[in-house]
C-alpha cells in the first residue's frame, strides 16, 4: 500500500518539537540554502515547476498565487492558515503540534519567495495547546538565528507572529481570516480585490495552508521534478488524507495523489466487520458524496472535480450500510447554519430553514413535500453569496437525497400539511 | 460587600484592579507584535479571560480603551466568537463534538449521557457552578471519535465509563486538566443570545437527547431499539431566583449604583 512519509516523517518516533532533533535530520538546511544562495524568483520558479497546488481547499497552484502580488513597493504579508475546522479534517494541527519547525521552515521559505518581512500564522482558537507548542518553537527558532533581523548575516529580515482565533469556522476563509487577524469580526470580504492586491491591512498578502507551506523545504531539497513526477500530471505530489467515519483505523495517512479511494479505505483498515461502504465524502463537509461504484476513482484534484465533487481539504469520510443519511445531512446542515456569519441572506436564512426542515423530519412531523424543499432551498441558496460557505450545503445534501431518497421518505409522516 | 458563593465554595470578590495589573504587561507585549495595534484585540481578550475565567464587561471596556476601539465594537467583535464567554462559566468547560464523524461513532449517546449525568443541557452550567456544557462543531479529532475538549484540552474515544471517571475526578479535584479560574457566579444559561432557547418545529430543544439516536451505531444496535430505550428528560429547573440575585450583584458593582425597580 502506498503510504509514504514526507511531511509525517519522524512523527511518533522522535520529538520533532525540539529544534535539535529537527536539525539533526537536516531541518532548516533548506531555509539556509534559500536565504543564502537563492533569489526569490528562483524559489517561485521552483515551486511553480513542482506543480504544488494549495492544500487548504481550492487546490490553487501555489507558484501562480505568489505571482499575483503587485510590484508596488508596499509591505507584503505571508499568512499561514491553521484554522482547520472543515468537518473531517485533522491534518494541519498534527503538523502544527508534532513538527512545528517544519511548518516554520516552510513559512520562512514562502515569506522569502514573496518578499514578506512579517509572517503570521492564524491558529484555530480550540488549538490552545498547539498554539503554545508553536509559540515555543518560534522562540527556539529565533534563538537559533533562523528568524529575526538580517538572518544568516544577509539582508533579509523576517518576523513571525502566531495568532490564535477564538472559535469560528468561517475564519478559515481567507478574507474572514484577515479581518479576524485585524481584530474584527470574522466576516468575509467582497472579492475582488483579492488578498494578493489588498489583503492584511490593505497590503498585498498571500494566504497559504499549513500543509502547502510544509512541503516547501522538501521541494527545495529534492527539486521540483521529485514532486511533479508523483501522481497525476496536473495534480501531482503527496497529500495527508484525514480518514474517518465507518472505518476500522481512522487516522491521517500520507499518500501520493492518484491513490484510489478503495486503497485509502484499505489503508484505514477497511469497513467494519460485516459491513459494506455505500458512500464516500471525499473532501470535507462541503463536498458532494461519491458512492460504492466510485471506489476505484483516483483521489486527486481533477478526478474529484470531474465527478462533481472535490478533494477539498483532504478529509475523507466513509459511510457504511448502517448510516442514516437524514441524520448525516442534519449534522452537516446544522454545522453550516451555525457557522454562517450572517452577512448574506441566502446563506443565513437558507441554512436555518434547511436545519429546521430536517429536524421536522427527524422529529416525526415531516411532510411529503419536505424532500423537494430540501433540494430546492439548498439549490436556490447556491451561487448568491459572498463566500463559498453559503454554497456548501447543497453538494452533500443534494447528493444524498438523490441517492438515498427512500431513507428520507421513511421519515415522512404527513402527506398533507398537518392541520393546526 | 457580600462574598459570592458557589456551592459553599467562596468566590473571591472580584477585584478588577488586580486583574488589570496582571494582564497589562501581557497586553502591552501583544500590542507591540502587530503593525496595527487593533490586531491585538483577540489575544488581549484571551488574556483577560485566562485570568478571570470569563470575559467581563470591565475587561472588554479596558481592552477597548487600550486599543482605542469603542466598547460597542469590542462587544460586537467578541460576540462573533464562540470561545469568548460573556457570562461567568463553570470551572470545567465541557465541549462535546456533535459533528458528522463523531455522530457516526456514537456521539448522540455520549451527549445524552452527559446531559443525564450533569442534569443540564446545551449551553448550560450545573447549579454548583462546576460544569458548563456545550455541544460543539467538529474539533478536528474525528479519528478518535467521539471526542471532546475539557478546558480546551482534548479527550478522545469517549465511553460512558470514561465519562464517569472524568466527572468523578473533576468533582474530586484530581482531574489532570486544571480548573478554570472562577471570579463570579455562573448563571444556568451562560451563553448570551445565539443558540439559546431555539426550538424545532416539533417544539423540542433542537439537540434534545430524546431525538432519535445516532447514525450508524457502532455497537450495531438497531435504531428502533435505541428509540425504545429510556429517554433522558431534563427537568426544567427554576432559574429566576439566581438570575435576579446575579442581576442585583451586578448592579451593586455598576458605577451609577442605581436602584432595582420591580
Ligand atoms: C468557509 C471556508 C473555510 C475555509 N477554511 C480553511 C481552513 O480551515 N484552512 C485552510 O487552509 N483553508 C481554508 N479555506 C480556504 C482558504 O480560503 C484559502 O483558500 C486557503 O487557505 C489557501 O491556501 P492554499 O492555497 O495553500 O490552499 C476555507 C475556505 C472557506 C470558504
Ligand atoms: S456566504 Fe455565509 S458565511 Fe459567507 S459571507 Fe455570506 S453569510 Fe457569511
Ligand atoms: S466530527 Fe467530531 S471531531 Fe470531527
Amino acid at each position: 500500500m502506498p503510504v509514504v512519509k514526507v511531511l509525517t516523517e519522524g512523527i511518533g518516533e522522535v520529538n520533532l518539537r525540539d529544534i535539535g532533533e529537527y536539525r539533526k535530520r537536516g531541518g532548516y538546511e533548506q531555509w539556509q540554502r534559500v536565504a543564502t544562495t537563492m533569489s526569490p524568483a528562483d524559489v517561485i520558479d521552483l515551486v511553480s515547476k513542482s506543480g504544488l497546488r494549495g492544500r487548504g481547499g481550492a487546490g490553487f497552484p501555489t507558484g501562480r498565487k505568489w505571482q499575483f502580488l503587485p510590484n508596488n513597493g508596499r509591505p507584503r504579508y505571508m499568512v499561514c492558515n491553521c484554522d482547520e475546522a472543515e468537518p473531517g479534517t485533522f491534518k494541519d494541527h498534527l503538523l502544527l503540534e508534532e513538527t512545528p519547525h517544519q511548518v516554520i521552515e516552510g513559512m520562512l521559505i514562502g515569506s522569502y519567495a514573496i518578499g514578506s518581512n512579517h509572517a503570521f500564522i492564524y491558529i484555530r482558537g480550540e488549538f490552545k495547546r498547539g498554539f503554545d507548542i508553536f509559540s515555543a518553537a518560534i522562540e527556539e527558532a529565533r534563538a537559533a538565528g533562523m528568524l529575526g533581523d538580517n538572518v544568516f548575516g544577509g539582508e533579509f529580515s523576517i518576523e513571525l507572529t502566531p495568532h490564535r482565533g477564538a472559535g469560528a469556522y468561517i475564519c478559515g476563509e481567507e478574507t474572514a481570516l484577515l479581518n479576524s487577524l485585524e481584530g474584527k469580526r470574522g466576516e468575509p470580504r467582497l472579492k475582488p480585490p483579492f488578498p494578493a492586491i489588498k489583503g492584511l491591512y490593505g497590503e498585498p498578502t498571500v494566504v497559504n495552508n499549513v500543509e502547502t507551506l510544509a512541503f516547501l523545504p522538501h521541494i527545495v531539497k529534492n527539486g521540483p521534478e521529485w514532486f511533479a513526477k508523483v501522481g497525476p500530471e496536473k495534480s501531482p505530489g503527496y497529500k495527508i488524507v484525514s480518514v474517518s467515519g465507518h472505518v476500522k483505523k481512522a487516522g491521517n495517512y500520507e499518500v501520493p495523489l492518484g491513490t484510489t479511494l478503495r486503497e485509502l479505505l484499505e489503508i484505514a483498515g477497511g469497513a467494519r466487520d460485516g459491513r459494506t461502504i455505500v458512500a464516500i465524502q471525499p473532501g470535507g463537509g462541503s463536498s458532494a458524496c461519491l458512492f460504492e461504484e466510485d471506489l476505484d476513482l483516483s483521489y486527486d484534484f481533477d478526478t474529484m472535480a470531474a465527478h462533481k465533487t472535490m478533494l477539498g481539504s483532504g478529509a475523507v469520510v466513509f459511510f457504511d450500510d448502517t448510516t442514516d443519511f437524514v441524520k448525516a445531512a442534519h449534522a452537516l446542515v446544522r454545522f453550516f447554519a451555525h457557522e454562517s456569519c450572517g452577512q448574506c441572506t441566502p446563506c443565513r436564512e437558507g441554512g436555518h430553514w434547511l436545519e429546521l426542515t430536517l429536524e421536522r423530519l427527524l422529529h416525526g412531523g415531516g411532510l411529503d413535500s419536505d424532500i423537494d424543499l430540501l433540494v430546492s432551498v439548498s439549490h436556490q441558496m447556491t451561487g448568491l453569496n459572498l463566500c463559498p460557505l453559503g454554497d456548501s450545503i447543497e453538494p452533500f445534501l443534494a447528493s444524498v437525497v438523490k441517492r438515498f431518497e427512500p431513507q428520507f421518505r421513511r421519515y415522512v409522516k404527513h402527506a398533507e400539511p398537518a392541520t393546526v | 460587600m457580600a462574598e459570592g458563593r458557589v456551592a459553599g465554595r467562596a468566590v473571591a470578590e472580584r477585584d478588577f484592579a488586580a486583574v488589570l495589573a496582571q494582564v497589562k504587561p501581557e497586553a502591552e507585549r501583544l500590542m507591540a507584535l502587530y503593525p496595527e495595534k487593533r490586531s491585538a484585540l483577540l489575544p488581549m481578550l484571551h488574556a483577560f479571560q485566562n485570568v478571570e475565567g470569563w470575559l467581563s464587561p470591565e475587561a472588554m471596556a479596558e481592552a477597548g480603551r487600550m486599543l482605542s476601539v469603542p466598547l460597542s465594537v469590542v462587544e460586537s467583535t467578541a460576540s462573533f466568537y464562540t470561545l469568548f464567554f460573556r457570562r461567568p462559566i463553570g470551572r470545567y468547560m465541557l465541549q462535546v463534538c456533535r459533528n458528522l464523524s463523531c455522530r457516526m461513532n456514537g456521539a448522540d449517546d455520549v451527549m445524552a449521557y452527559f446531559r443525564e449525568r450533569l442534569g443540564v443541557g446545551h449551553l448550560q452550567t450545573t447549579d454548583d457552578g462546576t460544569f458548563s456544557y456545550e455541544e460543539v462543531e467538529c474539533l478536528a479529532a474525528c479519528d478518535r471519535a467521539p471526542s471532546m475538549q475539557v478546558n480546551l484540552e482534548f479527550v478522545y474515544d469517549l465511553t460512558p465509563e470514561k465519562i464517569d471517571e472524568l466527572i468523578a475526578a473533576m468533582k474530586a479535584g484530581t482531574y489532570e486538566v486544571a480548573p478554570l479560574p472562577q471570579t463570579a457566579m455562573p448563571a444556568r444559561d451562560w451563553h448570551v443570545g445565539q443558540d439559546t432557547g431555539r426550538k424545532s418545529p416539533g417544539g423540542q430543544d433542537v439537540s434534545h437527547p430524546n431525538a432519535p439516536g445516532g447514525m450508524g451505531d457502532p455497537s450495531g444496535i438497531d435504531l428502533i431499539e435505541r428509540l425504545a430505550r429510556s429517554p433522558y428528560p431534563i427537568e426544567a429547573r427554576p432559574t429566576q431566583e439566581r438570575l435576579v440575585r446575579e442581576g442585583a450583584e451586578r448592579l451593586k458593582h455598576a458605577p451609577h449604583n442605581g436602584e432595582v425597580e420591580h
